[in-house]
């Protein structure tokens, strides 16, 4: 496991000096950005803080009001307003320049730009009208790198009622030979669909188009949509089950490149987005869910490393085959990674385990039989975290048997919570148990 | 999805924020500074996961600095932690052992390599290469002028 090294403030010369090491910025020890920083690692109160970014506030209007002011020193410019506003100072006068500088600035003066304008806008900013036409200009680039910021730019920050005006260039993107413009390309519609679906209704054989990709990485682009399109009417894309399990199958296999790999386990993320989209599609349906029987069985049996990315994955697969249509051998098999989970002593993975129970608990409240003892010492444990993820599986368990105690334990538990949220919900919930059996009494002194 | 992507120090202090979900500017430091509190009165030995609000936060300690990633309910939190495990890598992998300072120096590099990882609140790119790529060919284009 990698440490952040820290790097003492003696380092901070060598940094600001004209000849660093590779990747570290360049900065020259008379830059204004390399004395804001500067500035800001010796400060040491709030007040301090608020007297720093003030006067470089005004700085900075002053400089991008100037106009002799060069792209480059822009680029500095902007950076410097992007620090006064992650520590909570409004720079609104820098707003119509960051756009400027995605006009007007060279390649990495650009990028620039385009950052700012996604860190500083939002989509009902008047100004963001402006940088539709430096979006339409850089798609039509010849530089590949343009043409990537700008449909990353589109991807964060666009205006709805534009999206027709670039919406044929960036589908035009879609048949690009390089993987890097059709995969951004893919995640700008998938930007469009979730602001305006209507939009993009007519393109759905497109996505299609790119879920066959032969580039891995355009078809997981295409896997965002179909998330989407598939929790909202799984019965239209039933007939991609299959193209879905054999993609996942594929994986499963180390059919891609190796620098898929995260820690030797093939793209895990991919696989946890292939998981979600054939649950969504085997719910409640015999038929769809016994096309993926197999390689959901593969998926937990492959996933058995020791290491928190196959835990997430084996998390996601339970949750999977207790989501799909129920096939006995599969249940029993998730149910036992279930309690591996709970019984583990690390901390995480027993945290995942009562999310899981609580999870399947609602089809089978038997699943919790074999864990009582361990859900007994999770009540008492001294991680508030686990304490509540026990509450909360408990609360699903409830029956005329148990109840009483289980609402003692809840409002012991109110006791301790210090913020409304945790208050509301235990509330919420004992009170629906009291609703549910009126007639248990609870022990004297709860 | 993804709600927010922190890097705040043990003395609070924000050295990367990225907002998924629109939060006002004003609120934004106080929710920073509750964040690192919350994680900072966690033991070693405590859960990674802390409900917050009405939704989760996900961390992880690297030397002074916490990676907080705020979660919404539906998210696999264990896929979030390994999530940030694997953007330090990316980090390591350009800085060459990333450290606090080089963030600092190099916040809009840092962001650029965030905005290949994490769009609209979900996970685009995990790959390391891919995730580099844009901005080594900055750096090569920077260089050749």
């Amino acid at each position: 496991m990698s440490d952040v090294v820290e790097k003492t403030l003696s380092a901070l010369p060598s940094l600001l000096s004209l000849d660093s090491q590779p990747g570290a910025g360049k900065l020259s020890s008379t830059s204004k950005l390399g004395n804001l920083i500067r500035g800001i690692t010796e400060l040491t109160s709030k007040h301090e803080e608020e007297k720093l970014i003030i006067k470089e506030l005004a700085s900075i209007k002053e400089q991008v009001a100037s106009p002799n002011t060069t792209m480059r020193q822009m680029k500095e410019a902007m950076v410097r307003a992007i620090y006064c506003e992650m520590l909570g100072y409004q720079a609104p006068f820098s707003y119509i320049h960051a756009v400027k500088l995605a006009q007007q600035g060279s390649v990495l003066e650009k990028r620039v730009g385009y950052l700012a304008v996604s860190l500083f806008l939002n989509e009902s900013d008047e100004f963001l009208l402006l940088l539709v036409n430096t979006v339409l200009k850089d798609l039509q680039s010849t530089s590949l790198m343009e043409v990537c910021m700008a449909l990353t730019a589109v991807s964060q920050v666009f205006p709805r009622d534009m999206i027709p005006s670039v919406l044929p260039l960036v589908e035009e993107k879609l048949t690009h030979p390089k993987e890097i413009i059709r995969r951004k390309a893919v995640l700008a519609l998938y930007k469009f669909y979730l602001i305006a679906p209507n939009q993009v209704q007519h393109i759905h054989s497109k996505f299609r188009k790119a879920l066959c990709d032969k580039d891995p990485g355009v078809m997981t682009a295409s896997l965002h949509i179909y998330l989407q399109l598939v929790k909202e009417s799984p019965e239209s894309y039933k007939d991609l089950t299959e193209s879905f399990v054999t993609i996942l199958r594929q994986v499963l296999a180390g059919k891609l490149p190796m620098d898929f790999n995260y820690h030797s386990v093939p793209a895990p993320w991919l696989q946890i987005q292939l998981l979600r989209i054939l649950a969504h599609l085997g719910k409640e349906d015999q038929s769809t869910s016994e096309m993926m029987y197999d390689v959901l069985e593969e998926s937990l049996r492959r996933a058995e490393m020791n290491h928190n990315i196959t835990y997430a994955i084996l998390y996601e697969c339970v949750k999977s085959i207790y989501t799909v249509f129920p096939k006995a051998e599969l249940l029993e098999k998730a149910a036992k990674c279930i309690g591996n989970f709970v019984q583990s002593p690390k901390i995480n993975l027993k945290y995942l385990g009562l999310k899981a129970l609580t999870y399947v608990v609602t089809q089978d409240a038997n699943l919790a039989l074999p864990h009582q003892m361990t859900i007994i010492e999770c009540l008492d444990h001294s991680d508030i975290i686990i304490k509540r993820a026990t509450l909360d599986l408990l609360f699903r368990i409830t029956n005329a048997q148990n109840v009483a105690v289980i609402v003692e334990k809840m409002l012991a538990f109110l006791r301790l919570c210090t913020d409304e949220y945790c208050t509301v919900d235990l509330v919420g919930k004992v009170a629906e148990l009291a609703e549910k059996y009126p007639f248990i009494k609870a022990k004297p002194g709860s | 999805m993804i709600k927010f992507f922190l890097m705040v120090n043990k003395q609070g202090q924000t050295r990367l924020s990225k907002y998924y979900e629109q939060v006002d500017i004003g609120k934004r430091p106080s929710l920073e500074a509750d964040v690192v509190k919350g994680c900072l009165t966690r033991k070693k030995e405590q859960c990674s996961f802390v409900e917050y609000k009405d939704f989760k936060l996900v961390y992880r300690q690297y030397a002074a600095l916490f990676i907080v990633v705020g979660i919404s309910d539906t998210e696999n939190e264990l896929s979030i932690y390994e999530l940030i495990h694997n953007f330090v890598e990316v980090l390591d992998k350009y800085f060459s052992r990333v450290s606090e300072l080089d963030i600092m120096f190099n916040l809009d590099k840092v962001h650029v390599i965030l905005d290949e990882m994490i769009q609209n609140g979900h996970i685009v790119e995990t790959n390391k290469n891919r995730i580099l790529a844009p901005l080594l060919a900055l750096d090569k284009m920077a260089e050749a002028h």
